[in-house]
């Protein structure tokens, strides 16, 4: 049994997104490394994550910030070199932290020597390894995603003279996963990291490996086909290693990403995040409760990943028009805000840097069903820079102390790779770890108190949930189950005080006892549970039998 | 001792769970099964239509339905259980019902829902009647639209209707209410309607609330407290409005509910009406009126046959009533054949206001003053007809709007006979 619970272990994790660049200068040239991870490593250990989840930090032009590979078995030279990333992962595994890297699949960098070799003549042997075509009329059901900087799913190439086919930006051309070479290179690729010593994988970009004519070219049997591959040869070879999903679909459709335990061990569940946002502007559950109830069940071995905010903006596309409008108006009203379909902000300026919001939405995260994915920054409050191009605005410098550069870089300002938040709401000086440190009732404290309490059970990771539907809607409350031990979660969506009645009759006789300050309530009779709360409050129970 | 509530302690437990909204619709019920259902998925589609962000509730004002009404009102709800709706919700509509009483009175029924509407703290608030199956959602925001964005206190509608319907309003209530007023607001007694917070409150707070004795035409004091109380009153053109669903039932208990209400009111606001003359056009969204021309059965022959027996029968208590030039006219005409009666506005407008004189002075008793109104109204409703029987829409318009500037010139008369009977 233990080998088997150790094999689970991504259910029941923290997980911290993080990006090398973005984190610790150990040498002084302005940009994050891996020695400088590896030194903050023991402020995650205290925080209490169980996983490092590291964006790209592979060779690259970084047109993308990394998702644009130019060499999948080294570490860009920003970064260090392969010895420090060996370093920090043995110093992450000395402290129990899991180490989970990008895998881009779909794509590589123009730069990158296979479509170097590929668009050189026609007769190239990697010719086969992308996509191309003499027209640009193939695949017209595919819809484009970078809306915002791409005109069409094809790019000509002066060089071979022909149309290359790429789902993101035409600077990244898409593998050709219908050539067993590249499938089989692929895999020799994650070998070289998986022996390096990795934990798993977030694979980027997963549904649009394949494309087929008359389709829309996402989410197709034969991308399916290549996902049960890989996962057949790492579960033979490296067992207990896990495979992320990065799909950004609607819940049936992510569902297959799951297979019957063949595919994904875990995928992000994209659709529930904006409806978290949804529901406390709306300060109506609805928007939570429909998502989650359209949300089907998994085997026992996956996961849904959760989060609030990541890399990327605040994605839009798995929300409907009349969603979209209302989230632009309520948490993107300036232009500068919006990119692509989505909002690119991070957690505290969406919420008006109101405590009491951040921590509601982080309870949600901490209490639903799925693992939580924090962003680094969020759990101090940083805020963003919506004047930085692309997505660059949510990933300034970690903000480690009041000092200079804040504590990121000794280099000089200027050659930081780039600017740190200097206004005096969010600058580094007023949202630092070291002044939460100091202060048991900081957003850092709290979060490592959440951080706690959640990893205090696995009912969080790995139990049910049964969602209650009190008459009042502003109340969000459900029940999570696992063996003999009940939790109840009650979340106040509403920026004023509610009262809720809860049906609580199948736990009559149970004592509540919340579960951060430990405190009995009256015990549960046959009558309606009352409860009172103050605006966004929220409380977790774990019901007792005493 | 404890001040009865017209909030029994569920409403307020439902008000509770709904908590504070923008919009409020009400809906006044009473053994309405037959029809309800498709009255609230149009308000629901309106909403949803007009109001998709806003925080919204239907409250059902039930007056002891035995049929299911209050159920298939809350059986309509689109909350988180029911994904089925083909409409879609970005947040929950609430629907609750509550039951006031055991005996139905639209005054109850709507005071509850403005005490919900206070509650709630709604923006704005519109009614809606359970018979209206003609509705359509886009009735919902022409109401409430003007209310909600453009701070408008009132909002009273305007029906396509046949040229002979709503005889009640177009020949007393509107051009009366217009006189006195000096609003020309075409439905003052609506089944349809909107109102602003601070109308809604100010109207709770000085509604006398003796609905027992009252009986109902609430929906006429709204709009003259809007009017007297110089809140800002807008119109909206909604459509066909089934027919009879207003005039239904009797004449005499349809005039208490609208001139009862109307006679009443000139006490209390004397200052209000005796002040000024003419009349001005209120802010309309669409066409002011529309009249379709399509046959309607009416049975002239009666209405004559009525008025002739009423002068006969009531000329007792015409005498209390009416002046004596008055009523010498009224016998006269009384004795014309079909072919050659004619009740001319004049000496309608002159009755109708030596009636609301005596209802003020109460000559006798009020009800018994109403109805002895109803004879001759049906008289002046058979000239009408004989009028306009082979009128354009535009000649009945034409029409009804002399029959209000002879309301409007005849107004110091009224003046006249009010202190006269002091």
């Amino acid at each position: 049994m233990p080998a088997r619970l150790d094999t689970l272990w991504y259910k029941n994790a923290v997980i911290y997104q993080v990006h090398v660049r973005a984190f610790y200068d150990s040498n002084g040239d302005g940009i994050g490394d891996f020695a400088g991870l590896a030194q903050k490593l023991d402020y995650l250990q205290e925080l209490g994550v169980d996983a490092i989840w590291l964006m790209p930090f592979f060779p690259s032009p970084l047109r993308d910030d990394g998702y644009d590979i130019s060499d999948y078995t080294s570490v860009h030279p920003n970064y260090g070199t392969l010895e420090d990333f060996k370093k920090f992962l043995e110093a992450a595994h000395e402290r129990q932290i899991k180490v989970i890297i990008e895998m881009v699949l779909n794509h590589t960098s123009d730069q990158h020597p296979w479509f170097q070799e590929s668009r050189s003549s026609r007769e190239n042997p990697r010719r086969d390894w992308y996509v191309w075509s003499d027209t640009d009329t193939w695949y017209k059901g595919a819809r484009i995603i970078f809306l915002d900087t791409e005109l069409s799913n094809w790019a000509w190439d002066p060089v071979s003279k022909s149309y290359y086919w790429h789902r993101f930006f035409s600077h990244q051309p898409d593998l050709n996963y219908d050539n067993p070479a590249v499938r089989e290179q692929m895999w020799t690729l994650m070998k070289f990291w998986l022996e390096l010593g990795i934990d798993a994988f977030r694979l980027d970009a997963v549904p649009y490996l394949v494309e087929r004519e008359g389709t829309n070219c996402e989410n197709l049997p034969e991308t399916h086909a290549i996902i049960k591959e890989l996962r057949q040869k790492l579960d033979h070879e490296f067992p207990g290693r896990m495979l992320l999903a990065e799909a950004n679909q609607w819940p049936a459709d992510l569902r297959p990403y799951f297979g019957n335990e063949d595919e994904f061990h875990m995928a992000f569940h994209f659709p529930l995040m904006p409806r978290m946002f949804m529901g406390v502007k709306l300060e109506d559950r609805k928007p939570i409760t429909e998502i989650l109830q359209q949300t089907p069940e998994i085997p026992p071995s996956c996961q849904w990943g959760l989060f609030l905010r990541n890399h990327d903006e605040l994605t839009l596309e798995m929300v409907t028009d009349i969603e979209r409008d209302y989230m632009y108006d309520s948490y993107a009203r300036s232009k500068a805000m919006r990119l692509n379909l989505g909002i690119r902000r991070r957690l505290a300026p969406l919420l008006d840097n109101d405590r009491r919001r951040i921590e509601l939405m982080n309870g949600m995260l901490m209490s639903l069903p799925g693992t939580p994915v924090l962003y680094y920054g969020d759990e101090i409050g940083m805020g963003d820079n919506v004047n930085l191009g692309d997505r660059n605005g949510v990933r300034t410098p970690m903000q480690w102390n009041g000092g200079w550069n804040g504590g990121f870089s000794v280099a000089d300002p200027e050659s930081l790779y780039t600017s740190l938040l200097l206004n005096p709401v969010y600058g580094y000086q007023a949202v630092n770890v070291l002044s939460q440190k100091r202060s048991e009732h900081s957003l850092l404290s709290w979060m490592q108190q959440i951080i706690r309490v959640r990893r205090s059970t696995p009912i969080f990771g790995s139990g049910l949930i049964e969602f209650l539907y009190p008459a009042n809607h502003r109340v969000l409350a459900y029940v999570r189950q696992l063996g003999d031990e009940t939790i109840l979660v009650v979340n106040n969506l509403s920026s004023s005080a509610q009262a809720v009645e809860l049906d609580l009759r199948r736990y009559k006789g149970k004592i509540p006892i919340e579960m951060f300050g430990r405190n009995l309530f009256p015990r549960v009779a046959e009558a309606p549970y009352l409860l009172t709360m103050g605006p966004y409050q929220f409380y977790w129970f774990r019901l007792r039998r005493i | 001792m404890v001040e009865e509530s017209v909030l029994t302690d569920d409403l307020v437990r439902q008000l509770i769970n709904v908590g504070e909204v923008d919009i409020l619709v009400g809906l006044p019920t009473h053994n309405n099964a037959r029809s309800v259902e498709p009255v609230v998925h149009a308000i629901q589609a309106g909403l949803l239509q007009g109001f998709p962000r806003e925080r919204v509730v239907i409250v059902n004002a039930d007056g002891g339905s035995r049929d299911g009404t209050p159920d298939l009102v809350t059986g309509a709800s689109i909350d988180d259980l029911r994904r089925s709706y083909k409409g879609y919700a970005l947040r929950t509509l609430h629907s609750i019902s509550t039951r006031y009483a055991n005996n139905p009175s639209a005054r109850v029924g709507l005071r509850t829902i403005l005490a919900a509407a206070e509650l709630l703290r709604a923006k704005a608030c519109a009614v809606v009647s359970p018979e209206s199956t003609g509705m359509e959602p886009d009735w919902i925001p022409r109401l409430l639209r003007p209310v909600y964005s453009e701070n408008f206190d009132l909002v009273t509608p305007i029906y396509r209707r046949h040229k002979f319907e709503g005889l009640l309003v177009s020949n007393l209530v509107y051009p009366m209410t217009r006189a006195l007023y000096g609003q020309r607001i075409r439905e003052p007694y609506a089944s349809e309607f909107a109102f602003s917070a601070r109308l809604g409150s100010h109207f709770l707070a000085h509604d006398p609330g003796n609905y027992d004795s009252h009986g109902s035409g609430a929906e006429l004091e709204l709009a003259m407290s809007a009017i007297t109380g110089g809140y800002r009153t807008y119109q909206s053109f909604l459509g066909t409005k089934s027919q009879g669903e207003r005039e239904g039932g009797d004449l005499v208990p349809a005039m208490r509910r609208t001139v009862g209400v109307l006679f009443s009111s000139l006490e209390a606001n004397f200052a209000a009406w005796s002040s000024h003359a003419g009349s001005q056009p209120v802010p309309t969204l669409g066409s002011e009126s529309q009249v379709t021309l399509e046959s309607i059965r009416v049975n002239r022959k009666r209405l004559k046959q009525m008025f002739t027996a009423g002068v006969a029968e009531l000329e007792p208590v015409f005498r209390s009533i009416l002046s004596s030039t008055t009523l010498a006219e009224l016998q006269r005409i009384a004795t014309l054949g079909d072919d050659d009666f004619h009740y001319p506005a004049e000496l309608w407008v002159r009755t109708v206001y030596e009636f609301a004189a005596s209802y003020a002075k109460s000559v006798m008793s009020r009800d018994h003053i109403i109805q002895g109104l109803a004879p001759l109204y049906r008289g002046r409703i058979f000239t009408f007809l004989e009028e306009n029987r082979s009128s354009s829409a535009e000649e009945v318009e034409k029409n009804i709007e002399s029959l209000c500037l002879e309301f409007e010139r005849l107004k110091p008369y009224l003046l006249e006979v009010w202190n006269t009977k002091k």
